[in-house]
């Protein structure tokens, strides 16, 4: 049976694409079949992040009007058989699509998948409402920033509005070394404000940067801090007990060596 | 001595008042004056009229609609604190609501059950709206609003919008175990948190005199 989830933020520019690249990555890692899909119709970008652009031939708004089977718009990932992406329209808008269609397209897929991932477009008009629609579950995705925190938290309300069961949290591009200086929220903030279960933590990483430039998932990389954050999620996501990192402990030896000669 | 008639602007509508003691006519008379000063201000607002104990019957209520409507205004609801009054205005289509008494000892009291518990996050975006007092086991988010006819209790973090006596009640109060609303109403008094740190003390904020004072509930008590 499949999972539709949706991945969802509020606030632009907190990471949701990355997210659902390298989940999607980490789960198909896994063995289990998986479809992403680029819900910000007219502002693509997850086709990007997973080096996809040049094999678009069709995308989902052909798919919704007719143009194509959804098979024939169907992505298949560079490495990973079990991976694909179905891509944003890049010449249309957010109201070519409507909620309905939305959740007839995540019903043509419960047969052959077991997760689907929708990347929501930013903010929380149309294009967000569709990329809830078919949901069975929403994680939200927040930096841990004041404004993105407080935009998170009107998603958790329309999330609740939209009955959709509560939405789990995760907490991107967290700095270790600024939340133990009091200058950043820690993880445990982020969750007394929003009042959500967290599902994971993904600290700051360079290496994502680096990734998503490049085309190429950070699931791929193994000296990635970033890598092991999601499959952390991606093994809690299939009902694994992982304990959250403890990323304190993360600022490796000459971080720890600079710490003990700043103290003196 | 108080206007026969008093219209407010409110969030999204204007309030209308009527002094519960004037003659029927004269409200009639002060209402005609008051929307021909105005000349065409008022046109296209959304009001709620509030007539407080007074009984209303169908035919006054007809003649008072007739002269809003007249002018341009969209009556919609009828805060009244008769039963009958009540009745009156839903056969003339208006939404009616109960409305607590005018006199300050009741409206301190619990204005006869009309109160709400609740136990949730109160996330941005979302409004709390209640004609009586509001309990909120749980904690107010920014960018969200509590909005009560009567006192406001949050037993958690208040950081939203909050109004207490929102229908005019001064003698409603709002307290919480952590008080740090963005803003915080009371009847028609505005006030807003300090700059400075929390004292993360449960706190009570209430009118005296002609503002909002806020203070440690300790200290309240003992007051």
């Amino acid at each position: 049976m499949v999972r539709v989830i949706t991945i969802t933020s509020g606030k632009g520019g907190v990471g949701k694409t990355t997210t659902t690249a390298n989940l999607g990555t980490a789960l198909a890692l896994r063995g289990a079949r998986v479809t992403v899909i680029d819900a910000d119709i007219g502002l693509r970008n997850l086709d990007v992040v997973m080096g996809l652009e040049n094999r678009i031939v069709y995308d989902l708004v052909d798919v919704v009007e007719g143009r194509a089977r959804l098979r024939q718009a169907l992505i298949k990932d560079k490495r990973l058989p079990d991976l694909y992406l179905l891509p944003a329209a890049q010449t249309r808008d957010k109201d070519s699509v409507g909620p309905e269609d939305m959740i007839a397209l995540v019903n043509q897929m419960r047969t052959d998948f077991d997760y689907v991932l929708i990347d929501s477009p930013a903010g929380i008009e149309g294009g967000f409402r569709n990329s809830i629609a078919g949901a069975d579950e929403i994680l939200i995705v927040t930096t841990p920033e004041v404004s993105a925190v407080r935009d998170a938290d009107r998603v958790v309300g329309l999330v609740e509005a939209a009955e959709k069961g509560p939405p789990r949290l995760i907490i991107n591009r967290l700095k270790p070394q600024m939340v133990s200086r009091g200058e950043m929220l820690s993880m445990e903030e982020v969750v007394e404000i929003l009042a959500i279960s967290p599902i994971g933590v993904v600290p700051e990483d360079e290496a994502i940067l680096t990734s998503t430039n490049r085309g190429e998932s950070v699931v791929f990389n193994q000296q990635s801090r970033a890598r092991q954050a999601f499959s952390n999620i991606a093994r809690r996501l299939g009902g694994e007990e992982v304990p959250f990192m403890d990323l304190t402990e993360q600022t490796g030896v000459f971080n720890r060596l600079f710490g003990m000669f700043g103290k003196r | 001595m108080q206007d026969v008639i008093t219209i407010k602007g409110g969030k999204d509508s204007l309030r209308m008042q009527i002094d519960a003691a004037a003659d029927w006519q004269e409200v009639l008379e002060a209402l005609r004056l008051h929307l021909d000063q105005a000349g065409g201000f008022f046109a296209g607002a959304r009001l709620v009229v509030e007539v407080g104990d007074r009984q209303v019957s169908e035919p006054q209520l007809a003649e008072m609609l007739e002269l809003l409507q007249h002018h341009g205004l969209r009556p919609e609801s009828l805060a009244a604190a008769a039963r009958e009054t009540r009745n009156a205005a839903r056969t003339a289509g208006l939404a009616a609501r109960p409305m607590p008494e005018f006199n300050p000892s009741q409206a301190a009291a619990s204005s006869d059950g009309a109160s709400t518990l609740l136990s949730r996050t109160v996330h941005s975006g979302q409004v709390v709206r209640h004609p009586g007092h509001i309990t909120l086991i749980g904690d107010v988010n920014a960018g969200a609003q509590i909005i009560a006819g009567g006192s406001v209790v949050i037993w958690g973090r208040l950081r939203g919008f909050v109004h207490a006596g929102a229908l005019g009640d001064h003698e409603a109060i709002v307290c919480a175990l952590d008080l740090r609303p963005t803003q915080l109403r009371i009847a028609t008094l505005i006030a807003r948190a300090p700059e400075d740190a929390a004292s993360h003390v449960p706190e009570i904020a209430r009118i005296d005199g002609e503002s909002i004072v806020v203070e440690p509930w300790g200290s309240y008590k003992r007051g």
